[in-house]
């Protein structure tokens, strides 16, 4: 048996998972792993990551490896290719089909995650070259160095103009980005006063953006001295994030937000909780991936507490169910799909970004969920490993209905199967006792409407 | 108390209803159930659709002061003579398109709320509609909408419901009305968004449901949560297409796209959804040039629309549960231009349709004589039109939302 959470304490939380003969790291495991560090994994993928054992896993993660820098640069290629056509929407399908074809799935994930911290909407950016160029700011710093990419954000063109804060002069600062800094991006609400805002707004005096590009206009900065949380001095604006990256409040929000993220979507973790994590955080001088090995090694993370503890994300389930079986389809209609379930990428909904949790689910979401699974099983741009799904379950020697169930259960459910539910689905895959392979994608139809099927 | 609406709702889904106490029967949907024990808004409360008319409505050859010599003098080509208005009373008549409109009029249930605006008036389509959406004249408060306010005020309650606090129906951005910091509403290019699709297969449809509703043992609090509204997404989406297969109206609708999406949300509102309100705009009212025949074309569809919708709601005892509201980004310039069309301007009357609107005209037209800048002065704060809507019909606190200082305007009876 795992454990609950009513069974661990934050101490022994974040302890490192031992796998034992009751627990062992099972393709079960290590398919909860990939649907949370990553977008989901494939079978043979699972086959590898239980052979690695679960650091060795979670270090190919953190460190993908050659394998990216080609990968790095087709996609870039075809990113250029797309913003010809100058249409946002088009490389938001660009994106899914880097997601699904990553060779380094955490970074993806965490360039996802960065996405909907500091969001920003294509809808009001228009350009989407200016959307690429922030695309690639959050994938380069993904595991890296927090304080590097806020001050990256900082100067982003697509993030200053979506914030209407494409000009900020001494004799009116403009408030909004520091507003956000403080509440979305580092402290969260409650950690700072409106006077600190306005402070901070003067900080970046001169920060402006002309023709698209960051530009220092020396003659709108405020020279003056400026006091931001208690601290004084004659700040530009990286001082200005210094002070706010130097404060405990920072590691908490963020560590607290990647709980969240990658654990369990309710609000079961008090400060407690997150503590260590934040403590490792300031450690690591703000870097991300020593946090994360922390997460995906720690007993927490595989105990009852977190296993099924997260509504899929729109992204995780359309993106995921591709990567499980291997499969292609046409990216920028998944893309369009996934606008009527609530996160298309590169839209995020506002400044706040996506809530996540329960959020995605109402009546229409999941009816749209379901349509979509249908969608990906039954377009005829839809292939499986090149082919038809048939062929796949043959490729994985799958003999009967009951084994093609138990397989495809394994791959893209998180929670077990009721008994009733499994035998309903095995009984719909057969006929006198044998596997109908046609019927698969009608009992994969299925399977996507099930309530298990929308946990991660 | 329950209304007739809720009750017929309730009895149609299996729920008795009697002696005043609602009792659950074991078959009513868990959805219901647990909606109910949670307080949670049930479908039969009040509904709020906005209609907006996006590029600015020439307020002023929509109710038309005929008689005035101002009018008449600055709108050589446009002016609406005595001969062809639709008199509403006084020296105010409505553009003779909106036939539809004088229909609702002597039914009772139009409000025509003259000269409304907000100081300081922006004459920018994008500043203007922000200021309608947000309620807010500063650009530095433009992060959420009114409506999007009053459902993030709303969050934990809201949390409880099946369906989602509001609907956009259309292919165009969803408007900023809507966005809320917490309580997403989607837009909806289609009924099909509700419809589950099964190629017509009812035995796989059939073993959705079954698979669905199946007992299970050992669930998680987050998976009883989604199975039951699985479950009522399930029951919606089959209220949906009953209502739309079944869907029997007396009432022709025009085959206008704005008419088309009302009947739509005839359909919703009739199927029982808990969604408080609905949101169509209909395009088109920036008339620089020409302005005669595609005014007349727009008003002729709002106008049909808009009473189809009220006769088909009216038919189906929904009339009494739902205020329509109708705005523009704001009015145009008295004086016409040298295009035979007009500019943008400033205030506008704005629109009230349903059963319990204060019937005719609510408020004076604005003087011709006495302008600002070229144009008519408001008299009524359009945020004490939201308020009252707010407060007097969807029945939530209005100051919280709008800020203090917007007494709500007598509109609603």
């Amino acid at each position: 048996m795992s454990l609950t959470l009513a069974d661990l304490r934050p101490a022994d939380a974040w302890q490192r998972f031992e796998p034992s003969a009751e627990q062992p790291f099972s393709r079960r495991l290590a398919a909860h792993l990939y649907r949370r560090a990553g977008l989901a994994a494939s079978s043979r993928e699972l086959d590898e990551a239980v052979r690695l054992g679960p650091e060795d896993a979670v270090k190919r993660l953190l460190s993908p490896g050659e394998a990216t820098v080609k990968f790095d640069q087709e996609m870039h290629q075809f990113a250029q290719v797309t913003l010809a056509a100058n249409n946002p929407e088009l490389l938001a399908g660009w994106w899914l089909h880097r997601m699904r074809h990553t060779p380094a799935p955490l970074v993806e994930k965490m360039t996802l995650f960065w996405h909907g911290h500091f969001a920003t909407s294509a809808t009001k950016v228009r350009q989407p070259e200016l959307m690429l160029q922030q695309n690639e700011l959050f994938r380069r710093h993904a595991l890296g160095d927090f304080g590097q990419l806020v001050r990256g954000i900082a100067r982003d063109p697509a993030m200053l103009l979506y914030l209407d804060s494409a000009t900020n002069r001494k004799v009116h600062p403009n408030e909004n980005f520091s507003r956000e800094v403080m509440e979305l991006f580092c402290l969260g609400l409650g950690r700072y006063t409106e006077r600190d805002i306005q402070e901070l707004a003067r900080c970046f005096t001169g920060w402006e953006i002309q023709h698209g590009q960051f530009k220092f206009n020396p003659y709108q900065h405020d020279e003056r001295s400026k006091t931001v949380l208690a601290r004084s001095g004659n700040f530009d604006g990286d001082d200005g994030l210094a002070v706010i990256l130097d404060e405990p409040a920072t590691a908490e929000f963020i560590c607290g937000k990647l709980l969240r993220f990658f654990v369990a979507d309710d609000d079961v973790f008090t400060p407690e909780w997150i503590a260590p994590l934040a403590t490792k955080f300031r450690e690591s001088k703000l870097t991300l991936a020593p946090v994360l090995e922390m997460i995906f090694t720690s007993r927490l993370f595989y105990s009852e507490a977190a296993l099924g503890r997260k509504v899929r994300s729109p992204i995780e389930l359309g993106v995921g169910m591709l990567r499980a079986l291997d499969a292609t389809t046409n990216m920028v209609q998944l893309a369009n799909r996934l606008r009527e379930l609530g996160q298309m990428p590169l839209y995020p909904p506002n400044v706040k970004g996506w809530d996540g949790g329960r959020s995605w689910i109402n009546s229409s979401t999941l009816l749209g969920r379901a349509n979509l699974v249908r969608y990906l099983v039954e377009n005829a741009d839809t292939r499986f490993a090149g082919g038809p799904l048939a062929q796949l379950l043959d490729k994985q020697a799958v003999k009967s209905a009951a084994d093609a169930v138990d397989h495809l259960a394994e791959l893209l459910l998180a929670v077990p199967l009721a008994a009733d539910v499994r035998a309903q689905l095995v009984a719909s895959l057969q006929q006198g006792g044998t596997l109908r392979p046609e019927r698969l994608g009608q009992m994969l139809h299925l399977a996507g409407t099930l309530p298990e099927f929308q946990l991660a | 108390m329950l209304t007739t609406t809720r009750r017929k709702f309730l009895a149609a889904i299996g729920v008795a209803a009697s002696s005043g106490l609602v009792s659950f029967s074991p078959q009513a949907p868990g959805f219901l159930l647990e909606a109910a024990a949670a307080g949670a808004e049930l479908p039969g409360e009040r509904i709020l659709v906005v209609v907006q008319l996006s590029g600015g409505n020439d307020g002023l050859n929509t109710v038309v002061p005929y008689k005035d010599e101002i009018y008449r003098r600055g709108r050589p080509s446009l002016a609406v003579g005595a001969d062809r208005v639709l008199k509403v009373e006084g020296d105010i008549g409505l553009h003779p398109s909106l036939t539809g409109m004088a229909t609702l009029l002597e039914n009772r249930r139009l409000a025509i709320v003259q000269g409304v605006g907000y100081p300081n008036p922006n004459r920018s389509h994008f500043e203007s509609m922000d200021i309608w959406h947000t309620a807010h004249t500063k650009p530095q408060d433009r992060a959420a909408g009114w409506l999007g306010r009053a459902f993030d005020a709303r969050r934990a309650m809201l949390a409880q419901a099946t369906d989602p606090p509001a609907m956009h129906l259309g292919a165009e951005n969803q408007p900023l009305a809507l966005a809320a910091r917490d309580v997403p509403s989607p837009s909806i290019r289609s009924l099909d968004q509700f419809k589950l699709e099964t190629g017509g297969n009812v035995q796989l449809r059939e073993a959705i449901v079954a698979a669905a509703s199946a007992p299970r043992g050992a669930a998680s609090d987050l998976l009883k949560f989604v199975q039951t509204r699985t479950t009522s997404a399930l029951e919606v989406s089959r209220r949906i297409e009953a209502a739309a297969k079944d869907y029997k109206t007396p009432v022709d609708y025009p085959g206008t796209d704005l008419a088309q999406k009302l009947k739509r949300i005839a359909q919703l509102i009739d199927a029982g959804l808990s969604t408080r309100v609905y949101y169509v705009a209909l395009d088109g009212f920036d008339t620089h040039s020409d302005q005669r025949d595609a005014h007349a074309g727009l008003l002729g569809q709002l106008g049909g629309a808009l009473a189809a919708f009220a006769d088909d709601l009216a038919a189906h005892m929904q009339l009494d549960r739902v205020v329509t509201l109708v705005f523009s980004e704001f009015g145009r310039r008295v004086e016409e231009n040298a295009s035979r069309g007009t500019d943008h301007g400033a205030a506008a009357p704005v629109f009230l349709v349903g059963n319990r609107v204060s019937p005719g005209l609510v408020g004076k037209h604005p003087r011709l004589d006495d302008l600002e800048d070229g144009d008519v002065k408001f008299h009524t704060d359009f945020r004490s039109v939201y308020a009252a809507v707010l407060e007097q019909w969807l029945g939530w606190p209005a100051a919280p939302i709008l800020g203090e200082g917007f007494a709500p305007a007598r509109v609603l009876t």
